[in-house]
């Protein structure tokens, strides 16, 4: 079992990475992991040792922060394009640096399936097997969220992206 | 998935973008590349989208884990109660209601006669009774740390539905060891303990009430334990301590002082 905890462990950083990026909220996300450690040991027996741990610990994350949204109902709207306002000013030119806060901004208007894919791929660097596993979908279906995820961004980046809807990261 | 041109898909200019592709295949994507430029932009476009995530949240995981989500500490604590989410914090505080009975019932049989507690609302003995509960806990003292005391504090003021705030003892000798959420009678109430370098301990419970009353300090004792209480328009304020009424009061009006309207 101390084996099992300490595999668990190491893979808590990377498991509050993801959970921040999902909520955009240190303590939502610390909680999240928390559950998600609490269910994970109670779960322990399916855990059969193959495989990746890590892939079944942000399994276990991800079904707790699809219930939690289905449970609040708070999915953010998908805006179309046409509706979002655009801030005043010049959009950045290619080549620019993008600025953080538009990325961020952009990112948490996408829908829920295709951020929650993006995110495993770009910032957890999952390959697209283990992210299709993790997601429970077809490889064709992470790659088509994953396709629709980054040319989202693209566009809602281009536009200006309001960012007075912003939270900071805490 | 599209095939493009050059035997190279949709999926390859993916796994590009992300560094998944070596070798011959990645040859290969950066010869299309080269021959359409849009597509090369759009492939940066996406590689940029990838800094700038990593750069908005790579440096969670080089934080320093809190202690909650320490397996360990979790396994443990599962071990001790129910693991199901919310049981556990039912149980603790079924425990506390029967302690708050049992105490108040013990206490009423003992102190019908000395008028302070007996005229205390049920509220400071619910206080006194969680002192005397919690305090001499070794493990569990409280339930979210000092060390997380932006958290405890929003946690708790979400619960009392009012702005709570954990008062400064340390000008007094008494550090914050953390807190938590108990049952009151008409509500929820937030402890917070508070410990010196002798290890006393001194607990802070405050409940809401809607009479925008207030009223000056009141002093309680049973056995060794002391409280002071009062309220201010917003909150009932109970300090319980097994220190003395002196050193007590001068907490407490620390405490008012602080914290009072």
């Amino acid at each position: 079992m101390s084996d099992f905890l300490d595999e668990i462990a190491d893979c808590v950083p990377a498991l509050r990475r993801y959970a921040r990026a999902l909520t955009r909220d240190a303590d939502v996300a610390d909680d999240l992991v928390q559950d998600c450690i609490e269910r994970a040991i109670r779960k322990r027996r399916l855990w059969l040792g193959t495989g990746s741990l890590q892939g079944w610990l942000f399994k276990i994350l991800l079904n707790i922060y699809r219930n939690d949204l289905r449970g609040r109902s708070r999915r953010a709207p998908l805006v179309s394009i046409d509706e979002m306002t655009v801030e005043p000013g010049a959009p950045p030119e290619h080549g620019h640096r993008l600025a953080l806060s538009e990325t961020a901004a952009a990112l948490s208007r996408l829908p829920e399936e295709q951020k929650q894919a993006l995110l495993l791929v770009a910032v957890e660097g999952f390959s697209y097997a283990e992210a299709a596993k993790i997601l429970d979908v077809p490889q064709g279906t992470l790659m088509s969220r994953l396709s629709r995820a980054r040319a989202n961004l693209r566009s809602l980046i281009e536009q200006g992206a309001p960012v007075r809807h912003l939270r900071p990261v805490r | 998935m599209t095939r493009e041109g050059n035997g190279v898909s949709d999926a390859d200019l993916h796994a590009y973008a992300d560094g998944l592709l070596t070798g011959e295949r990645a040859a290969r994507v950066e010869q299309y590349l080269a021959a359409h430029p849009d597509k090369a932009q759009e492939i940066e476009d996406w590689r940029t989208q990838n800094s700038a995530m990593k750069a908005l949240y790579g440096h969670v995981a080089k934080e320093p884990v809190p202690e909650r989500l320490d397996p360990h500490r979790i396994a443990a604590e599962a071990k001790a109660g129910p693991g199901l989410r919310g049981v556990r914090r039912a149980a603790a505080a079924a425990l506390l209601v029967f302690a708050v009975g049992g105490f108040a019932g013990w206490m009423a049989r003992d102190m019908l006669a000395a008028p302070p507690i007996a005229a205390a609302e049920p509220m400071v003995r619910q206080a006194m009774a969680a002192h005397v509960l919690y305090a001499a806990e070794v493990r569990h003292p409280v339930e979210v740390g000092g060390g997380e005391e932006a958290h405890l504090v929003r946690w708790l003021s979400a619960r009392l539905d009012q702005p709570v705030t954990a008062p400064d003892l340390k000008a007094h000798g008494f550090k914050l060891m953390g807190g938590r959420l108990l049952p009151a009678s008409y509500g929820p109430a937030a402890q917070f303990m508070y410990e010196d370098g002798s290890g006393q301990r001194v607990t802070l419970f405050l409940t809401r009430h809607k009479d925008s009353n207030s009223a000056a300090f009141r002093f309680a004792s049973h056995e060794k334990t002391n409280a002071f209480y009062w309220l201010d328009r917003t909150t009932n304020y109970a300090l319980v301590g097994a220190v003395s009424r002196d050193q007590l009061r001068r907490l407490a009006q620390e405490v008012y002082d602080q914290l009072s309207l």
